[in-house]
């Protein structure tokens, strides 16, 4: 047999042992001949063996060598061999896809619906939380936090010092506070950017190399040093062309002259949404430890390189110990630590992230469960073609792993497929992610993820492609052969692994339901929420005027101006001016006494948020004014200082006495005594912060007696709010073009919007959900179909005995049914974990509720039905008569 | 992997192997006897260097070797040439007589 022989008809592979056992066979079988030859010449045996010998020459080299040639020779065999296999497996599973088209496309859809969604979902988790970010040893980059009993602190700029003098282990300390800035370039608009005012050592403390020019010098955030700006890359391709002649060019920044001296790359800015870095100048009266009560920055800092990070965090915990020793009334219980940049930008979406990714691998089991499941349903219909392969020769081995070929081919197609799904599926997501998700921008397919992937689709082909194979082969080859030519029937244990698959499937999706439905329940619930003012017919903007042309009385007129040209638009009914509005993130807080009531320790003050308002104000935005009055037009700087309070402060500080015509001392004044005002009238609670958190105490001083320079403007019309954006732009360009406008909206888009996380993570689950619903539902539907034309003949014997086609269909529902019950069983106990897993995302909903579990179960029964009602249909119209002739 | 040097021997010796193969499929004492009977005891050839020619010509692929029945009913090695050694002794060969002509235009007197 020639070489290309063993191409047809291939050779067992030979051990070691086999090798050398050959070796030696041929040279004995060499010798021997050559003794018998010169035997039969006439010499004894023993001379011929001699002489044979001496022919021979070197025989121990001659066998080591013939040995490690034919090990060579062998390895070679063996790779060659593996690689045809694999070609030829290849071939013939791309054959045997083609010559199916049906399961092909069902298979590959699936799996890259599955695959597509884990790697959307992975993408996005690594963007946003695994990815580090895109400074130098960003392990070592961190956040100082504070807490005081318990709630989250910011920082003083005593802090800064503090630190800065006594801690050892770290590179620096930098302050940080956020500055939205008013820019002004020659001949352009206003813009409104957002900006941070750090410290000079910020960027040498983050690390980034500047895109142009340089950043801070040190000296730079002193008092009376030159003002210069960094600007972000984004900013400087927008304004200013991307030239590099901007460094050196000066702007206007909050009305005062601003040196740009460098360019800052984009993937490098920190904050992430600032566009703009100017120095941040203390006053000595903040440096001092009278101003140790006052907290509103942040502090970034970089550990040495040579310490680790929780040793480093000890340190600024000892040193904010020590500092409670010193100043035991305002830091009670006050403590530092450092957290990760990451952890510190990412803490409250982790969690979220980690859900979405452990449900979008549910999706994918579930895909893998239904192509497993095909698998089987064709491995059994394909017996007689495996019992004749296995007829001509082929090993049980060979079998399953063309089986396994097949599926990785299925699952590789997938996979590339799914990538394809995965960039529209991060697009969309993209687009509705909520602005306030922290690096979603960063998110991207890239090699990491399409390594990932990759990876997922092979595992989950040999995964799935394993599962059928190791039915294979089972069944005995005479019956499965003669059985071919009529199609085989299924033998039980295969139809059990289907079954199993089944029942897991269902409860996977019972689990996802669950955790969507708990979501979607508590967002319903969310958006059911009364606000405390009216959202639909109003619009709001924002604008901040200009500090240093704008002193009190040029800001009071500027609102009475405001309100006057606003009011006379065409539909308009109410203008109101306030310095925050609900819902935009803003938190404007101060202690103070009740006139009247014991002196008590400063730091056991009452705080309230405090917001400054015109008198439409409460009309404007619909908040009802429930005793008293509200803020009225006669509320001017010359007379009585009063105040309207809201309900939850009246219920907190006044009970059930009558608030109106007491009085409290507010500690934003200058005077110590703090700035006393008469309380008039009480109006209706508002959602400040977030439709989830509860209303807190709020007082609202007449802004005419209390100017503030940023302004929110709302506008309440009879007509469609989107259309006043334009005239009321126009009024204010009109007053003075350097005020930017910003924040155009409509308050219920704010609404909207300020529940966006969680309509994010709702509408995510959900989706997964809806995807793991159909999928188990196909199925099902495909376990039952193929349980009914395998008991076709079955059927058929019991309709001529006499089974009425009711008595049929109820049989096979039933039997879908019952399957889907033990799926719901199981997947109880993946709902409880499921809900306690959501069971902190959610708001008014607990993690067990029964509204949820009814529904799931409802819903899913639905589909079962559904699923089981068209095999069953079928069923019920079987003819006797076919049916058992066929057999 | 086991190489040894090529030297002048071991490619005569390949030659030799592959053009002895040529004739027809044998196993390794026939082809220790064809060629001994050939060269008439001239080029002293032990066995040991024909054995290792041939398996290293087998992990070359210019030939095929596989177990048989010899003339007196034992197990033995048979060798065959491939398609590959066959152009391989064909190649080897022009270079021989090109080599052997070269030698003889020298040595022969004009």
């Amino acid at each position: 047999m020639s070489s290309h022989h063993r191409k047809l008809f291939r050779l067992p592979w030979r051990t070691s042992r086999q090798i050398d056992r050959d070796v030696d066979e041929e040279l004995r079988f060499h010798l021997d001949m050559r003794v018998d030859a010169l035997i039969a010449t006439g010499l004894s045996p023993g001379v011929a063996r001699a002489q044979a010998l001496k022919e021979f020459g070197d025989l121990d080299d001659a066998r080591r060598y013939i040995e490690a040639v034919d090990h060579d020779i062998e390895a070679a065999q063996r790779r060659s061999d593996i690689m045809r296999d694999l070609l030829q497996d290849i071939g013939y599973a791309f054959r045997k896809l083609r010559a199916s088209p049906a399961f092909t496309l069902a298979a590959v859809a699936t799996l890259a619906l599955g695959i597509g969604a884990n790697t959307a979902i992975f993408s996005v988790v690594n963007g946003v939380l695994l990815r580090p970010m895109p400074f130098p040893r960003p392990d070592h980059l961190v956040r100082v936090v504070f807490t005081q009993q318990g709630h989250p602190d910011a920082s003083t700029p005593m802090d800064l010092v503090d630190n800065r003098t006594r801690a050892t282990n770290f590179v620096g300390f930098a302050a940080i506070e956020g500055a939205t800035a008013n820019l002004v370039r020659d001949n352009a608009d206003a813009e409104r950017v957002q900006g941070v005012r750090v410290s000079a050592n910020f960027f040498d403390v983050l690390g980034p190399r500047p895109l142009v020019g340089r950043f801070f010098l040190k000296g730079e955030d002193q008092n009376g040093a030159q003002n210069v700006a960094v600007i972000a890359e984004a900013l400087w391709k927008r304004d200013f062309g991307g030239s590099p002649s901007v460094v050196g060019k000066t702007v206007r920044i909050n009305s005062a002259p601003f040196m740009i001296v460098g360019v800052v790359a984009d993937a490098q800015r920190y904050p992430a949404a600032a566009e703009l870095w100017i120095p941040k100048r203390f006053t000595a009266e903040e440096l001092n430890d009278g101003s140790r009560g006052a907290r509103w920055l942040g502090l970034l800092a970089r550990v040495k390189d040579d310490v680790p990070v929780p040793v480093a965090s000890a340190e600024v915990t000892r040193i904010s110990e020590a500092m409670e020793k010193q100043f035991p009334e305002v830091f009670r219980e006050r403590r530092a630590r450092l957290a990760s940049l990451q952890e510190f930008l990412t803490g409250d979406v982790r969690k979220p992230l980690f859900i979405m990714l452990g449900a979008v691998a549910f999706v994918l089991l579930i895909a893998c469960a239904n192509v497993a499941n095909l698998m089987l349903v064709r491995a059994t219909t394909r017996e007689s073609e495996l019992a004749i392969r296995t007829a001509l020769g082929a090993g049980r081995g060979r079998l399953v792993r063309q089986l396994v070929t097949e599926s990785v081919i299925l699952s590789l197609i997938g996979g590339a497929i799914g990538v394809a799904v995965a960039k529209v599926g991060m697009m969309e997501m993209l687009t509705r992610a909520p602005q306030n998700l922290p690096l979603i921008a960063t998110a991207s397919i890239d090699g990491t993820t399409l390594t990932v992937t990759a990876l997922i689709a092979l595992i989950t082909g040999v995964v799935f492609g394993v599962l059928p194979a190791t039915q294979v082969g089972r069944g005995d080859l005479a019956t499965a052969l003669r059985a071919g030519a009529r199609g085989t029937r299924s033998r039980p244990g295969a139809h059990r692994a289907k079954r199993i698959i089944v029942v897991t499937e269902v409860a996977l999706a019972v689990t996802l339901l669950t955790g969507a439905g708990l979501l979607l329940h508590s967002f319903r619930r969310l958006l059911a929420v009364d606000p405390g003012f009216r959202p639909e017919g109003t619009l709001s903007l924002k604008l901040a005027l200009p500090g240093r042309t704008y002193d009190s009385t040029a800001t009071r007129n500027f609102i009475r101006a405001m309100e006057e040209r606003a009011r006379s638009l065409p539909g308009v009914t109410n203008v109101g001016i306030a310095n925050f509005i609900p819902l935009d993130g803003a938190s404007y807080g101060f202690t103070f006494t009740i006139r009247g009531r014991p002196p008590i320790r400063s730091s056991d003050e009452p705080s309230t948020e405090v917001r400054q308002v015109s008198p439409d104000y409460f009309a404007a935005i619909g908040m009802p004014v429930l005793r008293g009055r509200g803020v009225s037009t006669a509320d001017q700087p010359g007379t009585t200082k009063v105040l309207v309070v809201n309900q939850a402060f009246a219920k907190r500080f006044f009970q059930t006495e009558n608030p109106v015509g007491q009085a409290i001392a507010l500690g934003w004044g200058e005077d110590t005594t703090g700035d006393l005002r008469e309380i008039v009238g009480v109006v209706g609670d508002v959602r400040g912060s977030a439709l989830s958190d509860a209303p807190e105490p709020t007082v609202y001083a007449p802004i005419m007696q209390a100017p503030y320079s940023n302004l929110s403007v709302i506008v309440r019309t009879t007509r469609d709010p989107a259309s006043l954006a334009a005239p009321l732009r126009a009024i204010v360009r009109d007053l003075d073009h350097e005020i930017p406008i910003y924040s155009v909206q409509t308050m219920a888009t704010r609404v909207a919007s300020s529940v966006g996380r969680e309509r994010f993570y709702a509408m995510l689950l959900a989706t997964f959900a809806a995807v793991a619903l159909v999928l188990s539902a196909v199925g099902l539907y495909g376990v039952i179909a193929y349980a009914v034309s395998q008991r076709t003949h079955e059927l058929g014997v019991r309709v001529a005995l006499g089974a009425t086609s009711d008595r049929i269909s109820r049989m096979v529902i039933g039997d879908g049914l019952a399957l889907t019950a033990v799926g719901v069983v199981i997947g109880a106990l993946g709902s409880w974990l499921a809900g306690k897993l959501v069971g902190s995302l959610l708001f008014e909903v607990k993690a067990f509720d029964p509204v949820t579990v009814i529904s799931v179960i409802a819903v899913l029964g639905g589909v079962a039905a559904l699923a089981s009602w068209l095999p069953a249909r079928r069923a019920a119209r079987i003819d006797p008569l076919i049916a058992m002739r066929g057999d | 992997m086991a190489t040894e040097p090529l030297d002048l021997l071991q490619g005569t010796l390949d030659v030799l192997v592959l053009r002895t193969l040529a004739w027809g499929s044998m196993h390794g004492y026939a082809v220790s006897r064809w060629i001994h009977q050939r060269t008439d005891g001239v080029l002293e050839i032990e066995d040991a260097p024909l054995y290792k020619a041939l398996h290293r010509l087998e992990r070359a692929g210019y030939v095929a070797a596989e177990w048989g029945l010899s003339e007196n009913n034992r197990r033995a090695r048979y060798y065959s040439l491939t398609l590959a050694g066959r152009r391989q002794l064909k190649a080897e060969e022009t270079v021989w007589r090109q080599y052997a002509a070269a030698v003889f235009k020298v040595l022969e007197p004009t």
